[in-house]
């Protein structure tokens, strides 16, 4: 069983990561062979205001995200964990997001975050208010973006939470309630510090996923207005196959590939420091 | 193939389509020709060119692969990378200089001469731009060029004679009786046109043009030809934006849209999140454009026929010209079929063949002769298309041939995005896509 796998592991990842590192050492325009340059395309990264600046979209991009939706996802999962009616209905409503199209959602909040005819402007009109011009604008662009994708994960992200909540013994909540704990003191002393395998698993997984922030982008700005919402992904994508620099897009791939290695690395020290507590 | 080739061809032979098959011959003997386009517009006589091919070459099967613009070159890039290309597919000028020189074209020289191919039929400046170091790399498909496309029922309504449409004139300090007249078509909710004093500019229900284009090429190449900007230094040569005549038309372009709010606003056109300029007027947005002819079925299709019409740009300080371009068919150097990859271009150049385009109102066509049935085709419908001959007169100019144009294509939609927004001077905008163009 385990061989079969590790050949389409092999095959359909390891091959392809090597050689976008074997590449990040080329210069290569897809049409005529690569030309080894060492170290270049990595020296260049350092005069390179437009990369420079999508490694710092990316960051604030995830800054945007990651806090909102985990927090978001939390209350969530904390309400539809309470006894309430159609508790099951609203679980999936809150889910549907997820399961929808990235494009098809960018092109239908596209249009809704349009400045003259879209959705969001003329509802603000109805209110004297005057919208701004929230996909061409740099300071809204990647707000906007990062909310879409808020709206469009804090379902899927609530679902771990919700695992989690579940899997903690009621007796420690009783036991609370008996000691006369306020509600406040059983969330901070019982709920959050026995739902970090799930924070763990959330964050991990929301943190590499945000880091690579694709789709949306793509279909709704385009890294534009002036490179505001060029992600370092995006920048991937637009040295490689727009400006046909596959080597310079590769380093970019390489770097990206570091800044996230190093932060899933230091996510898991920090959450393993942390007690562990197992009630079975 | 040296050894880097080979591992990098080693990543993308997992990515590439398993497509080899489509390179050998089918069983009955028939060989198969893939073919690569990218306008939907131009379908249906593509469809009927191969139709006609098929009737004298039976043996040979075409098969189109069709890719909206912006996925057919990152497409073809990658399909040349991992030796897996359309044997024959639609060329750009715009792309052309980069395959030229890095072999992924197959010349053509050799199959013209023996062929006895008379290539007068082409006009020369066209059939000579696809022509690299001394070998030709395709045939003549089409030519295109930019006139002012407008609403007959908004001139009306304004009571503007359409007469004064031929002929009117801008500047860059008073706007000209062409922006005279985008003002008295720019109205408000009151029915106010913009000369009006009771004029509210935040209350536009109809702007006298949309503008909206990645390159230029519909909205300031036009201004900065009629202004004495010829974009690059020489074709070849370096981007040359930042002279004062291509400042001085941008500054124009962006006056368009901020000094007299004549325009659709940027935050709305900007590309790539725009729509063409077409989308707008027909709608009703917009009551003029400076259009491509290759987007007249656009506009037949989505206007009721006696409600629009064109005319000739507008004639600037220097000139009334514009940027004509064309597009070639063009051989893959690796094609498996290159005999017969050669006959079905040198069909698709013929004017069997582009009689059939030229017929539908396709395209105007390659051979110079087949101009007049494209007109003819219009003139049927109740359109005047001679604005487009107009435009490719006196002091037009081609398509910039350069190897950048990736670099500058990207750096000018960044950059002036910001202009036509007001957010940044035209001039430092200019000379930052001057620098990241010519650095290459």
């Amino acid at each position: 069983m385990l061989a079969p796998s590790l050949a389409g592991f092999a095959l359909f990842l390891l091959t392809p990561i090597v050689v976008v590192v074997a590449l990040s050492f080329f210069d290569w325009n897809f049409l005529s062979d690569p030309e080894f340059v060492g170290l270049d395309n990595y020296r260049e990264l350092a005069g390179d205001e437009r990369a420079l600046q999508s490694i710092g979209n990316t960051f604030y991009y995830v800054l945007l995200n990651i806090p909102a939706q985990t927090v978001l996802a939390l209350l969530l999962a904390l309400a539809l964990n309470a006894k309430i009616k159609a508790r099951n209905t609203f679980r999936v409503l809150y889910v549907l997001p997820w399961m929808a199209m990235p494009v098809a959602l960018g092109v239908i909040w596209r249009w809704l975050f349009d400045p003259v005819n879209g959705g969001l402007n003329k509802f603000l009109a109805l209110f004297g208010i005057d919208g701004p011009s929230w996909l061409t604008d740099s300071a809204w662009a990647m707000p906007v973006i990062a909310s879409v994708n808020v709206w469009q994960y804090t379902g899927y992200t609530m679902l771990f939470f919700l695992a989690g909540l579940q899997s903690i013994p009621t007796e420690l909540y009783e036991a609370a309630d008996v000691d006369g704990a306020a509600p406040a003191y059983r969330f901070f002393k019982i709920t959050l510090p026995l739902l970090r395998p799930a924070m763990l698993f959330v964050l991990i997984t929301s943190v590499i996923g945000s880091f690579q922030v694709f789709d949306t982008i793509h279909v709704m700005t385009a890294g534009g207005p002036d490179g505001a919402t060029s992600t370092l992904n995006y920048q991937i994508f637009l040295e490689s196959f727009t400006q046909r620099s596959a080597g310079y897009g590769s380093m970019l791939a390489v770097v990206l590939f570091a800044i996230i290695a190093a932060i899933t690395l230091a996510q898991v020290v920090f959450f393993r420091k942390r007690t562990v507590y197992d009630f079975s | 193939m040296n050894k880097t080739r080979a591992a990098a061809l080693a990543a993308l032979a997992v990515a590439a389509p398993l497509g080899l098959a489509a390179c050998g011959g089918d069983d009955d003997g028939a060989v198969v020709l893939r073919y690569a386009f990218w306008d939907d517009n131009q379908r249906p006589a593509v469809e009927a060119m191969i139709a006609a091919f098929n009737e004298t070459h039976p043996d040979i099967e075409v098969e189109l692969e069709q890719n909206p613009w912006d996925d057919y070159w990152p497409g073809l890039d990658t399909q040349f990378a991992a030796e897996d290309a359309p044997d024959v597919f639609w060329d750009h000028v715009s792309r052309f200089p980069t395959f030229a020189a890095n072999g992924v074209l197959l010349p053509l020289t050799d199959q013209i001469e023996e062929s006895g191919l008379d290539t007068s039929i082409y006009p020369a400046a066209l059939y000579d731009t696809w022509t690299f170091e001394g070998e030709q790399y395709g045939l003549p498909k089409d030519w295109d060029s930019i006139a002012l496309v407008y609403r007959l029922d908004a001139l009306e309504a304004a009571g503007v004679d359409p007469a004064e449409v031929q002929g009117l004139t801008w500047n860059p300090v008073d706007g000209g009786t062409y922006v005279e007249l985008l003002q008295k078509l720019t109205l408000d909710a009151n029915g106010d046109n913009a000369l009006s004093p009771d004029f509210d500019s935040e209350n536009i229900v109809q702007y006298g043009t949309a503008m909206g284009s990645s390159t230029g090429q519909t909205d300031w190449w036009n201004y900065g030809v009629q202004n004495g900007c010829a974009l690059q230094t020489e074709p070849w040569g370096e981007y040359a934006i930042d002279a004062p005549e291509c400042v001085e038309a941008l500054q124009f372009t962006a006056d368009l849209y901020n000094k007299w709010n004549v325009a659709v606003p940027a935050e709305v056109t900007n590309q790539p999140n725009g729509g063409p300029p077409a989308d707008y007027v027909i709608s009703g947005q917009a009551a003029t454009a400076l259009d491509g002819s290759w987007t007249l079925s656009a506009y037949r299709d989505g206007i009721d026929a006696g409600d629009w019409a064109v005319a000739n740009l507008p004639t600037g300080p220097v000139g009334s010209g514009t940027v004509i371009n064309g597009l070639s068919h063009a051989v893959y150097a690796g094609t498996e079929h290159p005999d017969e990859a050669w006959e079905f271009v040198e069909f698709l150049g013929s004017e069997e063949a582009q009689r059939i385009a030229a017929e539908s109102g396709s395209v105007w066509p390659g051979v110079a002769s087949l101009n007049g049935a494209f007109a003819d085709y219009w003139a049927g419908e109740g359109i005047d298309v001679t604005g487009f001959q107009e435009a490719a007169e006196g002091t037009a100019i081609g398509y910039p041939l350069s190897m950048n144009d990736a670099a500058f294509g990207t750096a000018a939609l960044d950059e002036f995005n910001q202009v036509w927004l007001g957010q940044k001077d035209a001039q430092a905008a200019a000379e930052a896509v001057v620098e990241l163009a010519n650095a290459e």
